[in-house]
C-alpha cells in the first residue's frame, strides 16, 4: 500500500530469525523489524505513511480498532489451530511440522501448542468453547463491518494500516482450508467485508509479477499468519 | 459498582473482597445467581435484567465501544497491573498495605500475595520473559505504549462529557474502572501516573463521575476505600506486617526456648516434675505478647 518493493519470503525458522519471535518480520538493509507496529513505526521514520491524513481522533479510532483486529481475530485463529483438538490433528501439526524430519516435527508442534495453550490460558481464552469463539469472531466482524459501512476503506478514501490489517487477517480467514467452513462464513455474512477483501487484492495483488515492485508491506504477514 | 449505578441499578459498594470465588474481583452478589466475577458475565447478568447503558448507542458506537475496550484491555491494563501489583515499589509500600488493611483476618496475611503471585504470572506468559527481566525495555516500550493509550483516550474524549455525548455507556464505566484508581491511588513509583495528571479532560472525566455516582466517597475516596477498616479508627493505621512480625518473632523465640528446655533436661515431661528455670522466660513473653494487642 505504501509502494514500497518488497520481496516474500518463506522460511520454517522465520519464527526464530525473528527477534521478538514473532512474525511477520521485515530485513531491510542490516536491520530487522519485527511485529506490524514496530515496523509501521519504521517505515514512517523513513518518511512512509498511510495515516497522516488522519485528525487525532481518528487515529485514536483506527490504534483501538487495530487492538479489536489483535485481541479476537488474531486470538481466535490461534485458537482454531492450536487448541481446537480436531484441527490440530489433522492440519496444524502436519503443517507445522513438515520442514522438519521425525521425532523433531512431532516434537517442536507439541512444544508449539503447549507455549499457545498456556498464553490462551493466561489470557482467559483456555475455558471457552469453540461456539464461543466463534461468536467473538461474529462480534468483532459486525463491529468492523458497521465501521467500514458503505466506503471503499476504512477511513473512507484513503487505505490505512487498519485496512492493511484487517485485510491480512480476513483474506487469510477466507482463504485457508480448515476443517469446517465455520470460521469464514462468519466473515462471509458481512458483504462489505468481502466486498472490502476482493477490493484490496485486486487492487494490490492481481496483475503483478511475484517479484515485482507495488505489493503491500502486508503480504508478508498473509502468508506467515499461517504459522 | 459503577455500570450499576449507571444504569440506575441497585446496588453498594461493598468493600470486602469476601467471600470470593478463588479470590476474584470485582464479584457481583445476586439473589439468584450466587456470585459472578467475570465483568462480561456480571454485564451480561445486568442486561438480563434489563439495565443497559448502552441501549442508546447506534451501531458505530458500539463497535466503537468494542474496539476502545479491546485497546484498554490489551495496552491499557497489563501495564496497571504491573504498576500496582509487579513494580515493587508501589506493590510494598501501596498495594499490599491497601488490600492487607481491608481484607480480613486471617485472609489478610496470604490474600494479597495470592493475588501478586497470580498477577506476575499473567504478565510472564503475556509478556515473555524478555520484558519481565528487562526493565528498561519494560519501561520504554510498554509503558510508552499505555502513555499513548491513555493519549488517545484523551483525544477521543476531546471536550465532551462522555464518550458517547450526555449520557455514559458501558465504555465510560471501564475507562473509569481503569483511570480513577490511576489517578487516585497514592504510588510512590508514579510515572504513568504523572502522564495521566498531565492529561486535564481525563482527570476533570473522572473527578465528574465520582461525585455524580460515589457521592459518599468524598475527597480521598481509594485511601478511604477500605470503609470498613475506617470504623476500626487507630486499628486501621496499624502496619499488620509489624504485628505479623513481632508475632512471628515471639513465635519463634518461644519454639528455641522450649526446645532448649526440652533438649538440654530443664524441663521434662513428666508430670509433677517442673522446671521453672525453662517456664518463666516463656511466660514473660506471652504475657508480652498480650500487652500489644
Amino acid at each position: 500500500m505504501c509502494n514500497l518493493p518488497i520481496r516474500v519470503i518463506c522460511r520454517a525458522n522465520a519464527e526464530y530469525m525473528s527477534p521478538s519471535g514473532k512474525v511477520p518480520f521485515i530485513h531491510v538493509g542490516n536491520q530487522v523489524v519485527s511485529e506490524l507496529g514496530p515496523i509501521v513505526q519504521f517505515v514512517k521514520a523513513k518518511g512512509h505513511s498511510l495515516s497522516d491524513g488522519l485528525d487525532e481522533v481518528q487515529k485514536a479510532e483506527m490504534k483501538a480498532y487495530m487492538e479489536l483486529v489483535n485481541n479476537m481475530l488474531l486470538t481466535a485463529e490461534l485458537y482454531l489451530q492450536w487448541c481446537d483438538d480436531v484441527t490440530v490433528e489433522e492440519i496444524t501439526h502436519p503443517r507445522y511440522g513438515s520442514p522438519y524430519p521425525w521425532p523433531l516435527n512431532r516434537i517442536l508442534s507439541y512444544q508449539k501448542q503447549w507455549e499457545v495453550r498456556r498464553k490462551m490460558k493466561a489470557i482467559g481464552w483456555a475455558g471457552k468453547t469453540l461456539e464461543q469463539v466463534l461468536e467473538d469472531v461474529d462480534q468483532c466482524c459486525q463491529a468492523l463491518s458497521q465501521r467500514l459501512g458503505t466506503q471503499p476503506y476504512f477511513f473512507n478514501k484513503q487505505p490505512t494500516e487498519l485496512d492493511a490489517l484487517v485485510f491480512g487477517h480476513l483474506f487469510t480467514i477466507l482463504t485457508t482450508q480448515l476443517i469446517t467452513d465455520e470460521l469464514s462464513e462468519k466473515v462471509k455474512n458481512y458483504s462489505n467485508l468481502t466486498a472490502f477483501c476482493r477490493r484490496i487484492e485486486q487492487q494490490y495483488f492481481e496483475g503483478h509479477d511475484k517479484d515485482s515492485c507495488t505489493v503491500s508491506v502486508q503480504s508478508s504477514k498473509k502468508s506467515s499468519l499461517l504459522k | 459498582p459503577s455500570p450499576l449505578q449507571r444504569s440506575g441499578g441497585p446496588g453498594h459498594s461493598d468493600c470486602s473482597p469476601l467471600p470470593l470465588p478463588a479470590g476474584h474481583l470485582p464479584a457481583l452478589r445476586t439473589q439468584d445467581e450466587g456470585t459472578i466475577s467475570k465483568p462480561q458475565q456480571i454485564i451480561t447478568h445486568l442486561r438480563k435484567q434489563k439495565y443497559n447503558a448502552d441501549y442508546d448507542l447506534s451501531a458505530t458506537q458500539s463497535a466503537d465501544t468494542l474496539a476502545f475496550v479491546s485497546l484498554l484491555e490489551e495496552k491499557l491494563l497489563p501495564v496497571l497491573i504491573h504498576t500496582f501489583w509487579v513494580d515493587a515499589k508501589n506493590y510494598v509500600e501501596h498495594t499490599r498495605k491497601w488490600y492487607a488493611e481491608t481484607i480480613p483476618f486471617p485472609l489478610n496475611f496470604f490474600l494479597p500475595n495470592a493475588m501478586h503471585k497470580r498477577h506476575l504470572e499473567r504478565l510472564q506468559l503475556m509478556w515473555g520473559d524478555d520484558y519481565m527481566e528487562d526493565e528498561e525495555k519494560l519501561e520504554k516500550e510498554l509503558y510508552r505504549e499505555a502513555r499513548e493509550c491513555l493519549t488517545l483516550l484523551s483525544q477521543r474524549l476531546g471536550s465532551q462529557k462522555f464518550f458517547f455525548g450526555d449520557s455514559p455507556a458501558s465504555l465510560d464505566a471501564l475507562v473509569f474502572s481503569r483511570l480513577a484508581p490511576l489517578l487516585k491511588a497514592k504510588l510512590p513509583n508514579g510515572k504513568l501516573q504523572q502522564h495521566l495528571k498531565s492529561l486535564q479532560n481525563l482527570c476533570n472525566y473522572c473527578t465528574s463521575i465520582l461525585s455524580l455516582y460515589f457521592p459518599w466517597d468524598r475527597g480521598d475516596p481509594l485511601t478511604g476505600a477500605p470503609r470498613a477498616a475506617g470504623t476500626d479508627g487507630s486499628e486501621a493505621e496499624e502496619d499488620p506486617h509489624k504485628r505479623r512480625k513481632q508475632l512471628l518473632s515471639v513465635l519463634v523465640g518461644l519454639a528455641a526456648m522450649l526446645g532448649y528446655a526440652f533438649l538440654s533436661g530443664i524441663v521434662s515431661i513428666q508430670r509433677g516434675s517442673v522446671g521453672p528455670a525453662g517456664r518463666q522466660p516463656v511466660t514473660l513473653e506471652e504475657e508480652e505478647e498480650e500487652e500489644e494487642e
